[in-house]
């Protein structure tokens, strides 16, 4: 009897998974990303009007999972044994790593003709990451510093702002540390807030510190060369003296630092572009105050800022390759993305698309306009099998440096422990 | 008669064919499998040629000189520390004050124990890691009264196995206090009047009569406790995510990520088979030790 | 024997014979303390369940919600894949519990009746296998499963959680402790083997079998780690993997969160409530097995 019930539920279920599809003859294109920050709601407002626009002929089933090592776990599982989806975003900076782990499919250049693309049609940086010995695996998206957040009533009640509007005396590193006192002791909980509970994600501002000390993260083989190390630990640093000032709060996790920075329990912010839409969104409903977001400070020698990439990928479902009919929708769902990335550039992110970084409208948004300059100070990732996210040298990041930041050990240990992690590699 | 033993042998064969098929397929293959793999450098799933290859012993000398597994051991011992003594001598200690009650007041206040028991481990994690929340945890207030602020106890790392100890405990408790209750419930009345109209007192009787009939329960509890909670995963796993995964490291999660976050295949058999002798090392000793010492 | 000594006895602690027992019943308010401690963050989730998000996350502590609302999960079973997660979740614990209780039985009974060759050994690879970790096996389950193209369905969730030594084992016992002469009576009658199983063993308890499938479907429901692994598809995801492991795009809503566990937690609280009884039994019956 009970056999009969799990029959019958079976057939149910299936019966179910038809009819929830709609027409047989539409192709269902599987879709993960990870996307579950602001722009994720961005997002989600695309692929409706996908499926809207192509209603009957090609719908996205959408899944959003856990961001980071759970996402690309599962996706490199999966597409070993060809359960992997039709299609999914994924962080340039991996994309070499994907590479060597046979994760993704190429990416030809009859499949970039039918979308109407090709290397001309993005900017040079994210165009370079994709590509892997000469072969295409990926199609460009975005581009998402990391900017820095501001209250501007705070800002100018602490005499931070400047005559045009923008903050000023932000620059230098003790200036910085200053300005963040003042701010605090003008009534404020907290002068910034950043991600302190994990150092994978402070690696982003660190790595920008680095950077505009001129140091270098190095590659494989010569990771940290000459005075880098020292230069990193500095960059450490700073970010510990803030938690040790009580200016920055300490084991704070990324949802709580937005969550302070919106409610005004903190002046300012250091977070992903992503975070835009989310301003934008309280700011029309009238749950926000004056906002803004500039370029990073630049705290030591010369403008430095850390970016990364989001592209759409195909996965290299083993023993499970895309039908033809079902590559032609997954090129079509790409195709739809680039062309309406305008609209994704309201998600905070700098579209990789030159045509609408070009234009007027994507010229006139604000606050993307005041940072948009930052785009020339860009640094990515080293291009290299270890790096990315989700890769051995984001787990050595976060490993080392979430001790350091909290004061748990000092920056220059906590360099040795990640230097001597990386050269294990 | 001679028939029959034959044809007695045939239903045998047709009666545990069913399980014989699944524990050699899904028990005794794997675990043979695993030991060979464990000799080799191969990725997690091998989907193309010459992805794999022998290298004898090689995971092993690499095993040897792996300060993650040596943590993944330490932090596996400092859980059992945290978890096997102080959850057996709290469920005692429940057990006790439930086995004084009677009727539906028993039964629901024992169902206010054991109810965690049967949640599904994501259930438990969601809850704490809501009431432990840095910004709205209701613990945190109790938190902050105890220590000035409040504390991120799943990213503090002196905070954070206490913590999944306790939580631990809290889910799996349960088990132990039934058994605690049915012990007791088998101590004949008789021997406490004999030591009450000896005069002993209520701390004489639970040390000098009920301690001692219960401890083979006692030794039973905790050995369940200690083969269980070496295998620790989900818990671990769960309050970590997002944060450093490996100051925190567990055996079993070695495994797991050495396989599915590395994709070195042939590594996490070693770490496995591994964990395999240092388990059964354990009981095997806790058996020994037990039984020794119970025989008094 | 006084009736003061009685009730003394019958609490399993000694006191001195009186009136009013001050010792006791400071004891008994403390047990009612405890177990409330300890049910708080049961209770907890409940009723943050039934708040608003604004109210879960509202300054101060409000112990109960103001305007208790069953949005969240509504919410929750509309707009997330909960309900197909329960299907999946009912169909894999459902098919584990029923192959697990029909082969342990089998096996258990002809360990426990029949003489074949080979017997001592199989038992005595049953027993070792308590020591052995499940859980290391994690890897070689993965790479077996997805050798027969089985990740992703309920059988391949399916087949490794069917290893449970236990229930055999305790089938054993039980059929071990029938005396002969039923069989002896049955036999004379011309039945066979699968007819004295069937007809005359199991129906002699049939709440020990109600027992074990009841700690069996409670053990099938909850478990994490293997369906975790096999399931890439969040459509065939089960409802205790899902709860963690899908992302709300529309920001940390916490009391929604907290609804969907409830409702993952529901079935098998039930469950236990309504069979408090069997549960315990199969516990009390599985860890004396084990001593």
């Amino acid at each position: 009897m009970i056999r009969n019930i799990v029959r019958a539920a079976l057939l149910s279920s299936a019966l179910l998974g038809t009819a929830v599809g709609g027409a047989l003859a539409q192709e269902h294109v599987v879709w993960w990303d990870f996307l579950g920050g602001g722009d994720g709601i961005r997002m989600k407002k695309l692929i409706d009007d996908f499926n809207a626009a192509h209603a009957g002929k090609i719908d996205i089933q959408a899944t959003t999972l856990d961001w980071g090592v759970p996402f690309y776990t599962k996706v490199q599982t999966s597409a070993a044994v060809g359960e992997g989806p039709d299609v999914m975003t994924y962080h340039a900076s991996r994309i070499p790593l994907a590479v060597s782990q046979n994760t993704l499919s190429e990416i030809t250049a009859d499949d970039m003709k039918i979308m109407g693309l090709s290397a001309d049609s993005f900017a040079p940086a994210p165009w370079s990451a994709v590509n892997v010995d000469g072969k295409q695996y990926a199609v460009p998206f975005d581009t998402h510093p990391i900017v820095l957040y501001y209250n501007k009533d705070k800002l100018a009640a602490a005499g931070l702002i400047g005559a045009d509007g923008l903050p000023t005396g932000l620059d230098g590193r003790d200036n910085f540390r200053e300005a963040l006192k003042k701010l605090q002791a003008g009534g404020t909980k907290y002068g910034i807030s950043t991600v302190t509970a994990d150092g994978s994600f402070s690696f982003r501002t660190i790595y920008s510190y680095l950077c505009q000390q001129g140091g270098d993260i190095g590659v494989d083989g010569a990771w940290l060369p000459g005075d880098s190390p020292a230069k990193l630990a500095n960059a450490v640093q700073v970010i510990a003296d803030w938690v040790a000032d009580g200016t920055n709060p300490a084991y704070t996790d990324y949802p709580a630092t937005v969550a302070l920075f919106t409610s005004g329990d903190s002046a300012m912010m250091i977070n992903g572009v992503w975070e835009v839409p989310t301003m934008t969104d309280l700011k029309a409903q009238g749950k926000l105050f004056d906002w803004g977001a500039i370029e990073l400070p630049v705290l030591f020698d010369k403008p430095c800022t850390y970016s990364d990439s989001h592209s759409f990928a195909i996965p290299n479902n083993v023993g499970k390759p895309a039908t033809p009919e079902k590559h032609a929708a997954v090129l079509e769902v790409i195709k739809f993305m680039e062309e309406n990335s305008l609209f994704w550039a309201t998600a905070g992110h700098i579209p990789a698309n030159k045509a609408v970084t070009d234009s007027a409208e994507y010229k006139a948004m604000q606050p993307q306009a005041t940072y948009a300059k930052l785009a020339a100070n860009m640094i990515y990732d080293p291009k290299s099998v270890n790096a990315g996210v989700a890769s051995p040298l984001f787990d050595a990041a976060g490993n080392a440096f979430t001790a350091a930041i909290n004061g748990e050990v000092d920056a220059t240990t906590a360099v040795t422990e990640m230097k001597a992690a990386l050269d294990a590699l | 008669m001679l028939k029959s033993k034959r044809n007695e042998a045939l239903v045998a064969a047709v009666l545990v064919a069913p399980f014989v098929a699944i524990y050699g397929w899904m028990f005794v293959y794997p675990t043979i499998q695993m030991v060979i793999l464990s000799l080799q450098k191969a990725p997690l799933i091998v989907s193309a040629e010459g992805q794999s290859s022998f290298v004898g012993l090689d995971n092993y000398m690499r095993l040897f000189k792996d300060p993650i597994f040596y943590t993944s051991i330490k932090n596996t011992a400092y859980f059992l520390l945290l978890t096997v003594i102080p959850g057996t001598a709290m469920a005692l200690a429940i057990a006790l004050m439930v086995t004084r009650l009677k009727g539906w007041g028993q039964s629901l206040i024992l169902s206010m124990f054991f109810l965690p028991y049967v949640l599904p481990i994501t259930v438990v994690y969601l809850i704490w890691d809501w009431m432990m929340n840095f910004q709205f945890g209701i613990a945190q207030h109790l938190i902050a009264f105890f220590t000035g602020k409040p504390v991120n106890v799943w990213r503090a790392i002196p905070w954070f196995m206490p913590m999944v100890a306790l939580i631990t405990i809290w889910w799996t408790n349960g088990f132990s206090i039934l058994l605690f209750l049915a012990a007791l419930r088998n101590i004949p009345k008789e021997v406490y009047e004999a030591a009450q109209l000896d005069g002993a007192t209520r701390w004489q009787l639970f040390w000098r009569v009920t301690f001692p009939l219960i401890w083979p329960v006692t030794v039973l509890c905790l050995t369940i406790q200690l083969i269980l909670q070496m295998k620790i995963f989900d818990q671990v796993y769960l309050f970590s995510q997002g944060g450093r995964t490996q100051v925190t490291m567990v055996m079993v999660q070695y495994i797991f990520e050495s396989a599915f976050i590395k994709n070195d295949g042939g590594y996490a058999a070693t770490v496995a088979v591994a964990m395999f002798v240092v388990v059964i090392a354990f009981s095997v000793l806790n058996f020994q030790a037990l039984r020794a010492g119970g025989s008094r | 024997m006084t009736a003061a000594v009685e009730t003394t006895m019958a609490a399993g602690v000694p006191r001195r014979a009186g009136f009013v027992d001050l010792g006791a019943v400071l004891l008994t308010i403390l047990t009612i303390i405890v177990a409330c401690i300890w049910f708080f963050p049961v209770f907890w989730a409940l009723s943050t369940s039934l708040k608003t998000d604004q109210e879960a996350i509202a300054d101060g502590i409000n112990i109960l919600p103001s305007n208790p609302t069953f949005n969240n999960y509504l919410y929750v079973i509309q707009h997330s894949d909960l309900p197909i997660w329960y299907l999946n979740s009912t169909i894999t614990s459902v098919g584990i519990t029923f192959l697990v209780v029909f082969m342990s039985a089998c096996a258990g009974y002809a360990i426990s009746q029949l003489r074949f060759p080979g017997r001592m050994a199989l038992w005595w690879t049953i027993l070792a296998s308590f020591m052995i970790p499940g859980t290391a096996l994690i890897v070689n389950h993965f790479i077996i499963i997805a050798g027969v193209k089985l990740l992703n369905t309920h059988l391949g969730v399916i087949l490794p959680l069917l290893v449970a030594p236990v229930t055999v084992i305790v089938y054993k016992q039980f059929f071990d402790g029938i005396p002969r002469d039923f069989r002896e009576a049955a036999v004379m009658d011309g039945a066979n083997e699968f007819q004295l199983l069937f007809r005359v063993y199991l129906p002699m308890n049939w709440g020990i079998t109600t027992a074990l499938a009841i700690i069996t479907f409670i053990g099938a429901w909850n478990n994490f780690l293997w369906p975790f692994l096999a399931i890439q598809n969040e459509k065939m995801m089960t409802v205790t993997v899902g709860i963690t492991q899908v992302q709300d795009t529309f920001g940390v809503a916490y009391a929604r969160v907290i609804a969907g566990a409830v409702m993952a937690g529901l079935p098998v609280a039930i469950a236990y409530l309504l069979f408090q009884r069997r549960v315990t039994q199969a516990i009390t019956l599985s860890a004396g097995i084990k001593g």
